[in-house]
């Protein structure tokens, strides 16, 4: 299933933080990013559709909040393979990130 | 505070992405397209809070080419059914060479129309507008038989003084103060001068008056290049219809003045000629300064006469009075009847043209073509490849 699309794994490490909804994933995805990565809704719905038929997530029927949320919007969570995928495709990348600091392309992660 | 520009040109770009939605297949737009709404809602608020119009074109900016990109992708995947997991995360990597089709001529349709329309923006004059308000009031009614009626309803007065503002009467002393015809010479007739009718009509044009609901005030708006120029124009059109205003009262409060004044001396005259009659006829009655015990006939009527001629001179010396009042008057300015509330000032930014609302429209409308004129590229390369035996799915 390796490598993700950065979309893909974007919306799983926003999903990784607990349950959210499509504009939350949004703000996630581009404050997590520092404003570089901005999801305009066919990409993060096209890749929430993606996902969820590939069961890596799934709707949730509870609100974190209900007194502060809208109910029409509907919430999306990590499955068990979601978040094993997540996981994996993350230590892809630390292995990538240790390689590059090897050669001395970046530096020491902070 | 939510103003009426935020609402409309909000509601305008959800309007148009809701019907953009349709770019989506069925099932897509049945299962997702109320969520994407939503989202593109709560971005176009967050796009308008961090810097209004040109937020919003930034927003579009980055929607359309979105939007366009994954309606294909969408499209195309209910074409091309994914058989596995995998492919249902990796497989749109691959586009095949009609999806390249699509795209290729999609972005150069778009990108045609938005320059075009970019350049058509910046390449327009500039135009600001400036504005004055003024406060107009109704004449008063010319005097009856010496007598002022006060102010009266006219219904027509707003209408009346906007044509009377716009016509000859008023602007000829705008063209004459400001130089107008040989100024606008020199812009616009190779240097030479205008005539003052050609003047007049780019004035007119140049110029826009509205009444403000429900008030007494009038809107004079004036559209020019020149931000400073616009200010004079609209400035001077006030001041020259106060002044218009102004010689019209004092004429008219002249003409009643020589009205009071004729009447005054026909009746200092009639008195004349009562006295002189009424001397003449107590010399041949001998009568006193009082009334005797046994008065005759004649000098009954001699005493009738000379209490009409007390109520006459009363009545004289009240219009006497009257005419100084009206003296008075017509030397008081009647500036009150036209007052500059707000007096011009030249405009810091052009109001033409719009160029956040000419960008989106270029956006969007570029984004719209390029999306039909891509697929039908699209359609004509499939229809190619399927007559040329190639294969419709990706490797």
């Amino acid at each position: 299933m390796l490598p993700l699309t950065p979309a893909v794994f974007h919306v799983l490490l926003a999903l990784a933080g607990g349950e959210r909804h499509g504009y939350a994933i949004m703000q996630e995805v581009a404050e997590s990013t520092g404003g570089r990565i901005k999801m305009g809704p066919g990409t993060l719905y096209g890749t929430v559709k993606r996902l969820l038929e590939a069961q890596l997530i799934e709707e949730s029927d509870e609100r974190p909040d209900p007194s502060l949320d809208d109910e029409r919007r509907r919430y999306y969570r990590l499955t068990g393979v979601g978040e094993e995928v997540a996981r994996a495709e993350s230590r892809r990348y630390a292995a990538i990130v240790k390689i590059a600091t090897g050669k001395k392309l970046i530096g020491e992660p902070a | 505070m939510n103003s009426s520009p935020r609402n409309w040109l909000l509601a305008v770009s959800e309007m148009i992405y809701q019907r953009l939605l349709f770019a989506y297949p069925k099932a897509h737009r049945n299962a997702y397209g109320a969520d994407m709404a939503q989202l593109f809602r709560d971005q176009s608020r967050d796009a308008w809070n961090e810097s209004r119009n040109w937020g919003l074109v930034k927003l579009w900016l980055r929607v359309l080419p979105d939007l366009v990109r994954t309606s294909v992708i969408e499209r195309w995947s209910n074409f091309n059914p994914r058989k596995t997991m995998a492919d249902k995360i990796f497989g749109l990597m691959r586009a095949p060479s009609p999806l390249s089709t699509f795209f290729a001529v999609a972005i150069a349709v778009f990108l045609l129309t938005l320059g075009t329309s970019i350049a058509i923006t910046f390449i327009l004059p500039e135009t600001y507008a400036s504005t004055t308000r003024i406060k107009v009031e109704p004449d008063m009614e010319p005097p009856a038989n010496g007598y002022p009626r006060g102010t009266s309803i006219d219904p027509y007065f707003i209408q009346t003084t906007v044509e009377i503002m716009g016509s000859e009467v008023v602007l000829k002393n705008v063209i004459d103060s400001l130089g107008l015809n040989e100024k606008w010479g020199k812009k616009f007739n190779n240097g030479g001068a205008l005539q003052t009718g050609e003047t007049l009509l780019m004035l007119r044009k140049s110029m826009q008056l509205t009444p403000v609901r429900n008030t007494k005030l009038l809107a004079i708006t004036v559209y020019n290049e020149d931000p400073q120029e616009a200010a004079q124009i609209a400035n001077a059109v006030a001041d020259s219809y106060r002044e218009y205003r102004l010689k019209s009262l004092t004429e008219q409060a002249r003409q009643g003045f020589t009205l009071l004044q004729q009447h005054y001396q026909q009746e200092a005259a009639e008195i004349g000629q009562i006295e002189a009659r009424l001397n003449s006829l107590r010399e041949q009655l001998k009568i006193g300064n009082q009334i005797s015990a046994n008065p005759s006939p004649q000098e009954l009527a001699y005493w009738d006469e000379m209490g009409g001629l007390a109520q006459i001179l009363d009545m004289h010396r009240l219009l006497s009075l009257k005419i100084e009042k009206e003296k008075v008057d017509a030397e008081i300015p009647k500036s009150s009847m036209v007052q500059v509330v707000d007096p011009a000032e030249p405009g810091r930014t052009p109001v033409k043209p719009n160029k956040p609302l000419n960008i989106l429209i270029g956006i969007v409308g570029g984004g719209t073509l390029g999306m039909i004129v891509g697929e039908i590229a699209m359609l004509v390369s499939l229809r190619f490849r399927k007559g040329n035996g190639h294969r419709l799915t990706p490797a």
